[in-house]
């Protein structure tokens, strides 16, 4: 009996867990108290209490929204968590401030130039909260069916079946759709609203006539009754879009439905102009309100002179964003150049911003923080595997501790153990290199590889 | 009166007008980015399609609404719209005839006994309801509005034909008459045989 209700919890788990395991998602806040002072361990955030604190700091000023155009540099060893302390900040700001994120090097494409990516990416990263008029279509969810093709390949077919208490309607469903849909885990009997011109779901709660499916149930489920009157009804809604949405939607070339395909090429700068002159005006209206967001460029140091001279500039405009910038970089070459300057950022730059630093964490944190992805990537490890875990983390790397985890519980799986332990943790480290270990192993057996650069150097010696 | 104001709002638009196919085809253009477009049989002279398109306020063209006539046909793939009633979903088409306003409500299977078509004057529309809850629409009717006159329950008559739900209502003597003020108002129009449009003096 007990068995059969554990295979059970199994699978509603399977069919609930749809997000896929990532660098960061064990990751839900900044992990601050009211005082802004930092908890060791919490919200999946460890140590870093300086850098923390700073990052609590910033945030404080980007939800006053008063201060444009600063930027904080995040800069310390690989793996010292810079990117987690921004991706917390996104988290800690909510949805409804746009946070854009980006690497240094995703600016060289061959669609754009690099300054008109980076305009594009301070344009997305500021919001205008305004009220507009749209369809919505809001109702109880009767059924969701999603067929995959037979072939197994081609787009998913979804059809979604929803009612009032007058009407019930069959949807068909594009493939964001579908993806939203189970992102938001809308399920039979949920009570949604869906924004037809941006697909954008909002669950209201689940319908009282299903208050008796305990299952379904968790314990912040809120009743509600199902909606009345048609399914699609023109509201007033207050909601966030950003500059670049407008941008889009505004150049006449593309429309509307380039922002979901993500082709929008390059916009011209009287659209710009013209952009910005009348959301000015919808300010002074009082129509509209500037929501200033956040933009993060990790691995900055990837940007070269131009970028950095244009970001000097654009950091000037009233409707700059706060740009959080990361790298792992010392004093290095600035890209474009021959210059030497610290983390690859030219002084003048550096100077307009503040700098953040994290330190490499201690044997107690790592310790953590290895638990904490052991929890997230469903792991039961025991205490002394854990030790051996972090001794290996101190030793190389927490990233290549981190690989470990999942392998070793393969491993442990392999062998029927409810457990990892330590054999297993040792099975994957003589399984897999990590990286000194690989050096080690090149220059060992350097002249047996093909193209080796010493075999080069020895024959133009001869020469 | 309200007819007053849409007979001057449509003088006071700029027009444009056109033969094509065998149907005089206008354009209008009024102040704040409104558009309206229409088709006229040219032999009986019945409107056979209205539609309108406003700018959305984010800016960007909307797209076409269609009053009269039947809806917009969409070829876009079902991913760039993420969301639409399915091809075997109710829809609703507008007709005008000599004589009377009439609604098609296609894709509709089930039998005349299961739907009530009322009059609410409260809310300046018509309600479709039907007993199996599977249905239920409420169909404005902008040409009432217009002439300031409030929909009556005995001049609606429906029957159900092939999936169809059609619902007629009596056109009143009103909306004759400043359907007939307006013909004349397009009659004035230069017309051509070329494809024109008002020119968007506001962009």
């Amino acid at each position: 009996m007990a068995a059969a209700a554990a295979v059970k919890v199994q699978e509603v788990r399977e069919v609930t867990r749809i997000e896929r395991i990532g660098a960061h998602s064990h990751i839900r806040g900044l992990g601050l108290d009211d005082g802004l002072e930092p908890r060791h361990v919490s919200q999946g955030m460890v140590g870093q209490l300086t850098a923390r604190r700073a990052a609590g700091v910033v945030l404080e000023m980007i939800k006053e929204g008063k201060i444009a155009g600063r930027a904080i540099l995040l800069a310390g060893q690989p793996g010292t968590g810079k990117t987690a302390i921004a991706m917390a900040m996104a988290q800690a700001l909510g949805i409804d401030t746009p946070f854009t994120s980006m690497a240094g090097s995703e600016i060289y494409s061959l669609e754009m130039s690099k300054t008109e990516a980076l305009t594009q990416a301070i344009r997305k990263s500021i919001g205008v909260r305004i009220k507009e008029e749209t369809e919505i279509i809001e109702g109880e969810v009767v059924e969701i069916q999603v067929d995959r093709p037979a072939t197994g390949v081609g787009a998913k077919v979804g059809k979604l079946t929803l009612k009032t208490t007058e009407m019930e309607t069959i949807y068909d469903l594009g493939n964001k759709m579908i993806e939203s849909l189970m992102k938001e885990k809308v399920q039979a009997g949920d009570v949604v609203t869906i924004d037809k011109a941006t697909g954008k779901i909002s669950r209201l709660g689940r319908s009282f006539t299903r208050a008796r499916d305990y299952d379904a149930t968790g314990p912040q489920t809120r009743f509600v009754q199902c909606p009345e009157g048609e399914l699609q009804k023109r509201k007033e809604v207050v909601h966030t879009v950003t500059l670049h949405e407008i941008d889009v939607i505004n150049s006449r070339t593309h429309g509307f439905l380039a922002l979901f395909s993500g082709d929008t090429g390059e916009i011209k700068a009287e659209v710009r102009e013209q952009i910005n002159a009348k959301v000015a005006e919808w300010r002074e209206e009082g129509k509209a309100e500037i929501v200033p967001g956040v933009l993060f460029i990790d691995e900055v140091h990837m940007l070269d002179i131009e970028c950095f001279s244009f970001l000097n500039r654009a950091l000037e405009n009233e409707m700059a964003p706060v740009v959080i910038m990361a790298t792992n970089r010392g004093i290095t070459r600035i890209r474009g150049t021959n210059y030497k300057s610290p983390h690859g950022i030219p002084i003048d730059l550096l100077d307009r911003m503040v700098i953040v630093s994290t330190s490499p964490y201690q044997e107690k944190d790592l310790k953590e923080i290895l638990k904490i992805r052991c929890e997230e990537e469903d792991c039961e490890m025991s205490d002394d595997a854990l030790t051996v875990l972090t001794r290996i983390a101190l030793e190389t790397s927490l990233r290549y501790a981190i690989q470990l985890i999942t392998t070793a519980s393969l491993v442990c799986r392999k062998r029927k153990g409810n457990e990892v332990n330590i054999e297993d943790v040792k099975r994957v480290y003589s399984l897999f290199l990590d990286e000194s270990r690989s050096t080690q192993f090149l220059k060992e057996y350097q002249d047996e590889f093909m193209f080796n650069e010493m075999e080069e150097e020895l024959m133009e010696g001869a020469a | 009166m309200a007819d007053e104001q849409w007979l001057e709002m449509i003088q006071k638009a700029e027009k444009k007008c056109l033969i094509q196919d065998g149907k005089r085809k206008v354009h209008y253009l009024f102040s704040p980015g409104e558009e309206m477009v229409e088709e006229y049989n040219c032999e009986t002279d019945v409107l056979i399609r209205r539609a309108w398109r406003k700018k959305s306020s984010l800016g960007g063209e909307g797209q076409w609404d269609v009053e009269i006539g039947d809806p917009e046909e969409h070829f876009l793939n079902i991913d760039q719209v993420l969301i639409k009633e399915s091809s075997s979903a109710p829809f609703v088409s507008r007709r005008i005839t000599k004589t009377s306003l009439e609604w098609r409500i296609r894709n509709l299977p089930y039998p005349l006994s299961v739907y009530s078509v009322t009059a609410e004057p409260d809310s300046k529309c018509i309600t479709v309801r039907t007993t199996n809850k599977k249905y239920f629409k409420r169909l404005a009717i902008p040409d009432l509005e217009r002439v300031g006159l409030l929909p009556e329950q005995d001049k609606i008559q429906f029957t159900h034909n092939h999936n169809t739900l059609i619902i007629s209502y009596q056109k009143p003597q009103k909306v004759y008459g400043l359907e007939k003020k307006i013909l004349q108002e397009i009659k004035k129009i230069k017309t051509s045989k070329e494809d024109v449009q008002c020119t968007k003096s506001n962009r």
